[in-house]
Formats: C-alpha cells, sequence, structure tokens
C-alpha cells in the first residue's frame, strides 16, 4: 500500500505525542511543571483552531471557558484546602471569614449572601465535572443565540470580547463570592483515589501530557467526521450549506461548545499545575495574545495552533531570563506577532505543510509514483 | 439629575473622542487598529513630554501630539497595515504586536535604557500631568455647576467631531475616503490613489487618538499601559454606531455614556460598565449593523 499524504499527518501527529510523554526524561522537575504549563497553554491552541480555523468562529472571549473551567476546579480545591477549615468542622473558604461580618455564622450556608453557591463545591467531584460543563453550557447558550442570528465574522468575535469584560468585571466586583482581584490561592492539591497531583511532580506532567494528546487526537477526529466536514462546509459558505439543508447554528453551536469544553478542561488541569485561579484568566490581552499564538503556529492546523501555543511561551521564557534579553523579550514576542501575520498567514504549520508536500512529491516521484494534488488545497495538518 | 446628565455627556465625549479615529480606520477602511489604544497612550506622553521640556501650554500640546501620533499612524501603515487591506481579523492580530512595541518603546525609553540613557518622562513609570489653571474650578452654567475640564472636553469633542464631518462630507479628500469606504477597486478605477488616501485616512484617525491622549493625561495618570482598555471601549462604541456612520458613533458614544454616567450614580462604577457591556451586547445580537448603517449598493 502506498503511503498517502494523509498517513504523513498521522505520522507527525503520532510523533508529537511521542515528544510530550518521553520530553520528562531529559528535564528537571522546574522545567516539567513549566512544560506542563505549556502544554496546557498548547491545549488553548487546540480549542481555539478548532473553533477558528475549522468553524470560521473567532472568539475573543476564549478566556472565559478557560476562567470558567479554572475557577470552578479552584473551588473545589479552594474547599479542601486546610486553610479552609480553620474555624469550624465545615470547610469555609479564608476569604470569607476575613470579611464576614461580626457575628454571621462560619458557615457556607450563611456567611454572606452568596457563599452558598459554594457549597456543591465540598464535593471534588462536582468542581471537575462542572469545570466542563458550565463552558460548554454557557458556551452553548451564547452560540445559540448569536448563530440563531446569523451572526458571523467581527461581530462575533466582537460580541465574545465585550462578554468576557463583562464576566471579568463581575467576577472582580462580586468579591465575597470570588475573593475578587486576588483570585483563588492556597489551594489543596487534585486528589484522586489516594494519589495526589503535586505540580512539580512527574505524574502531574503526564496527566497534562494525556489529557493534550487524547484532546489532540480527538478534535483532530472529530474534523474529520461528517460533521466535521459539514462545518468547514459552513465556514467556506454559510448561504451554501443553509441551502442544502444543514442546520447551520447547530454545527456551529455544537463546535462551539466542544472548544469551550476543551478551553475548561484546559483552564482546569492550569489550576492543577500552577495552583491559582484569578480574574487575570478572563483579561483581554489574554484571550487575544491565545489567538495570536494559534495565528503563529497555524490557525488551520490543530496541532500547528497547539505547537504555536507551546513554542512562543518557551520562546517568551527563555528570553525574559537570558540577562541581555530581559528588557527586550516582550519586544520580541511583538515582533514576532507582527511578521508572523505578514509573512507567514498560514503560521509554521502551514510552512510546514508546504515543505512536506514538496518533499513528498519529490519521494513519490523517486518512487516512481504519480505525484499527488498539491496538499495547498486542503487545510495543512 | 443635570449634572448626572452632565457626568454621562463628558464621559460620552470621551469616549467619542476615542472612538472618531476608530470610527475612521475601522468603521471606513476595515482595519481592526488595536494599536489605537497606544496612539491614545503616545498622544498623553507627548503633553507630558512637552510640558516638562519645552514647558508649552495644554493648548500648544492639542497640535503638536496631532502631528506626531498622526506621524506614527503613518508610518504604520505604510510598513504593515497596507499589507493586510481585506484581512480584517489580520489587521487586529497584526496591530495587537504593534501596539505591545509601542508600549515597550516608551516603556525603553525609545530603546535608549538599553544603553543606559534614561530619558525623563518616558519609562516604565507612571506620569502625572496637572490640568491647566484655567481649566480647574467649576464654571455655572444656567444654575448648574460645571467642572471646566469635563466642560472643555465636551467643547473640543464637539469641534473635533464637527471637523471630521466636514472633512468627509464637504471636502475633495472626504469624498475620495467616501468612494474607498464603498469600493476600492471601483475607486482606483476612477482615477483615486487608493495608497494614498487611505495612508492619509489612518494618519488622521491615528492623529484623532492623538488629541484624545492629551485630554486623557489631564485626568488620568499616564503609563504605557493606559491605552489598551480604551481601545475595546472605542471599537464597542463604533460597532454600535453602525460602521461607516459618523452620526452613528456619535448617538452611540453619547446613549453609552449617558449608561454610564445613570448607572454608576445609582450603584458603583464597575457595575456601569458591566452594564454597558450588557447593552452593548444586546444591540450587536439584535441590531448588529448598528444603530446607523449606510446600506451599501
Amino acid at each position: 500500500m502506498a503511503l498517502k499524504r494523509g498517513h504523513l499527518d498521522l505520522i507527525i501527529y503520532g510523533a508529537f505525542v511521542a515528544v510530550i510523554l518521553v520530553a520528562p526524561l531529559w528535564l528537571d522537575d522546574f522545567w516539567v511543571n513549566r512544560l506542563s504549563k505549556y502544554l496546557v497553554y498548547g491545549m488553548l491552541g487546540i480549542a481555539i483552531s478548532l473553533s477558528w480555523g475549522y468553524a470560521g468562529i473567532l472568539n475573543l472571549g476564549q478566556g472565559l471557558f478557560f476562567g470558567a473551567g479554572a475557577y470552578m476546579l479552584a473551588m473545589s480545591l479552594k474547599l479542601a484546602s486546610p486553610t479552609s477549615l480553620q474555624s469550624s468542622d465545615t470547610p469555609v473558604p479564608d476569604f470569607m471569614l476575613w470579611n464576614s461580618e461580626p457575628g454571621a455564622v462560619a458557615n457556607l450556608c450563611c456567611i454572606n449572601r452568596v457563599s452558598f453557591l459554594w457549597i456543591p463545591f465540598q464535593h471534588q467531584w462536582f468542581g471537575l465535572i462542572a469545570g466542563v460543563a458550565l463552558p460548554s453550557l454557557i458556551a452553548g447558550l451564547l452560540g445559540t443565540v448569536l448563530f440563531r442570528r446569523r451572526l458571523a465574522g467581527a461581530f462575533v468575535s466582537i460580541i465574545t470580547l465585550a462578554f468576557v469584560l463583562m464576566i471579568r468585571l463581575l467576577v472582580i466586583e462580586e468579591q465575597p463570592l470570588t475573593n475578587g482581584f486576588n483570585g483563588l490561592t492556597d489551594l489543596a492539591l487534585l486528589t484522586i483515589g489516594n494519589f495526589q497531583f503535586d505540580p512539580y511532580d512527574r505524574a502531574t506532567y503526564y496527566l497534562v501530557a494525556v489529557s493534550l494528546s487524547l484532546a489532540l487526537i480527538g478534535a483532530r477526529l472529530l474534523v474529520g467526521t461528517r460533521a466535521g466536514l459539514i462545518l468547514q462546509g459552513i465556514r467556506d459558505d454559510q448561504a451554501r450549506a443553509r441551502c442544502l439543508g444543514f442546520n447551520v447554528p447547530a454545527f456551529q453551536t455544537l463546535f462551539f461548545s466542544v472548544s469551550a469544553a476543551i478551553a475548561g478542561l484546559a483552564g482546569m488541569l492550569y489550576v492543577v499545575v500552577a495552583q491559582f485561579a484569578s480574574p487575570t484568566f478572563l483579561d483581554i490581552s489574554f484571550s487575544i495574545t491565545m489567538v495570536i499564538w494559534a495565528a503563529v503556529g497555524g490557525r488551520s492546523s490543530l496541532l500547528g495552533a497547539c505547537i504555536g501555543a507551546i513554542v512562543i511561551n518557551m520562546i517568551e521564557a527563555t528570553a525574559s531570563e537570558t540577562a541581555a534579553l530581559l528588557d527586550l523579550w516582550k519586544v520580541i514576542i511583538g515582533l514576532i506577532f507582527v511578521l508572523a501575520v505578514l509573512f507567514l498567514p498560514r503560521g509554521i504549520a502551514g510552512l510546514a505543510g508546504s515543505v512536506g508536500d514538496r518533499l513528498f512529491a519529490m519521494w513519490s516521484r523517486g518512487r516512481g509514483q504519480a505525484e499527488l494534488p498539491s496538499g495547498a488545497a486542503q487545510p495543512a495538518e | 439629575m443635570i449634572d448626572v446628565a452632565f457626568i454621562g455627556l463628558s464621559i460620552g465625549a470621551i469616549l467619542l473622542l476615542v472612538s472618531l479615529g476608530l470610527a475612521i480606520t475601522y468603521g471606513s477602511m476595515g482595519v481592526i487598529n488595536m494599536a489605537h489604544g497606544e496612539m491614545v497612550m503616545l498622544g498623553a506622553y507627548t503633553n507630558v513630554l512637552l510640558g516638562i521640556w519645552l514647558n508649552v501650554g495644554f493648548l500648544a500640546a492639542i497640535p503638536v501630539a496631532f502631528m506626531a501620533t498622526a506621524l506614527v499612524g503613518f508610518v504604520i501603515e505604510r510598513l504593515v497595515v497596507r499589507r493586510l487591506y481585506g484581512r480584517l481579523l489580520d489587521t487586529m492580530l497584526a496591530t495587537w504586536g504593534i501596539a505591545i512595541l509601542l508600549q515597550e518603546a516608551v516603556r525603553l525609553d525609545l530603546g535608549l535604557s538599553l544603553v543606559g540613557i534614561n530619558i525623563e518622562g518616558l519609562g516604565k513609570g507612571l506620569q502625572k500631568v496637572a490640568a491647566p489653571d484655567w481649566l480647574a474650578g467649576v464654571v455655572t452654567i444656567a444654575g448648574v455647576q460645571i467642572n471646566a475640564y469635563r466642560g472643555f472636553i465636551i467643547l473640543l469633542t464637539a469641534v473635533l467631531t464637527t471637523a471630521t464631518w466636514i472633512l468627509l462630507y464637504r471636502t475633495p479628500l472626504g469624498i475620495q475616503v467616501r468612494a474607498i469606504m464603498r469600493n476600492p477597486k471601483m475607486a482606483a478605477a476612477c482615477g483615486i490613489n487608493v495608497e494614498r488616501v487611505n495612508a492619509l485616512t489612518f494618519a488622521y484617525g491615528s492623529g484623532l487618538a492623538g488629541i484624545a491622549g492629551v485630554m486623557m493625561s489631564g485626568f488620568m495618570t499616564v503609563s504605557p499601559e493606559m491605552g489598551a482598555p480604551v481601545v475595546v471601549d472605542g471599537f464597542l462604541v463604533v460597532v454600535t454606531g453602525g460602521l461607516g456612520s459618523l452620526l452613528g458613533t456619535v448617538w452611540s458614544a453619547g446613549i453609552l455614556g449617558e449608561i454610564n454616567g445613570f448607572v454608576s450614580s445609582v450603584t458603583t462604577d464597575v457595575v456601569a460598565r458591566a452594564a454597558v457591556f450588557a447593552v452593548l451586547i444586546l444591540i450587536i445580537v439584535f441590531r448588529p449593523n448598528g444603530l446607523f448603517s449606510f446600506r451599501a449598493r
């Protein structure tokens, strides 16, 4: 059986998964923790690529889903933390005690007017499930409203942008519920069964790496299904898809929610790795920055966007720690953003795709096979 | 009641001042310029530097800031933006990179801090400019006490809006701009130098941001990061007003300013801003073309 261009993609995906799984063998604990953070960002790259590259929906509020996932798990971990068990036998987050009115009962039911919302988070599983369910639910509702009204392009981007800004303000304002600007810190370690995930432990790295691999492969398989192909048809010509009888808003909402769920999962993993959740996750700059990671990596390639996120963050970390570049690393990042948009509109993956096509064509010619049509027409994986 | 309305009006005036430039670059040219906020920041720094080095008055800073930021805008258009016409979302990403570069330029004293030279007035820290004495007090008009600085902002915004309207609708250049806005290829075929007009329009929009920066430096601390929140507000105003509609931008800035003023008078500033975002989202969802939009032919 002849080697096909599609097989090459599978090999590359497999190679990437293999690399991230064996990487800790050469890294010390500090770098393992760091790399796990970047893999979480890589997962955000996948989420962006899925909605932007495949569905044509540029979500400038992806940080909302990331933040929702992060806060849901962080709330559970906060209640499990020793800092929440100071006053009574039922857990109460320390910041609620500090800010409670004199004479308030130190119990989640009624220490302040919104604390009851924390009650279900006493079960860690509730936090874990809500971390994916809440982002998908928000995306489902938002998507239903937006896509039913046939909004597209920049309008969706601007609405998601305004939405995340609004939620950020409310999260900061609702100090009794969310601890405002300070976010949630002093969290317990994620414990599953009897195993604790220490952020500097290799087990945590593998938790992130395996989740990333599953998300990557799952998303790759999803875009290859019939629904995924219809979605790409919608991206390329919405009116045509509608006239062919497809329920356009349903497909868009579905993929928007899947993308949100991946971002929510990334948020939860970030909490496990970094041990905090804060309103900075909802900053506009974070949401836009992750879009640029995907743009640099290659918006229409799940793996490209993922690698783009990992690579930019590694460059950023290296540059910000090199004494000579200490003041210049942000300039470097800014330049990468501008130059990538100008000269690499399809990102690193696009570049790699064209190089791969050429090599493949040479290889097949060498074997006396007919040259396959160039991969330029299909999205580079 | 009237004083609250006045505060809302002045918030709206600042919004409009920031949005005017965007209404032109985004509404007319289809460029999402995320570096617009940094133009505001550069305008504010122009005022800071002029105050320190030349000690010229506030009024003199306005035209200088206009020229300086217009020049920066012109260079950005020539180097980057002109390669991206027709790629709306890419303009946003590239100009976000430019915004980072401009912030760093100020933070690193134009790069001189790397060789150990520091320019007074630039750098990482916060800068403060006092509003001029003649705008410090309050003016009483028809029994209502009005903060003179806010009043001046409203006045200046009105003048600039009128000037922009005249430029767009009553001059040969404006006709060319509007022709390009409707159909760039047709405009080029009719002999309009599209590249030149686009560069000038972009420079003008950036210059307006510079003036907004001078005005904002009078009541805000000036820092390299000050521009970032401004630009998002500006976009929302322009989209709500309707792309390509100057009148729409004026109305939406006014309405949003008033909502902000009234809601913050009964609750807090934060809730007021959240309310403004909520209203914006609803308007864009239900009237995606904005309150006022021209009909494309």
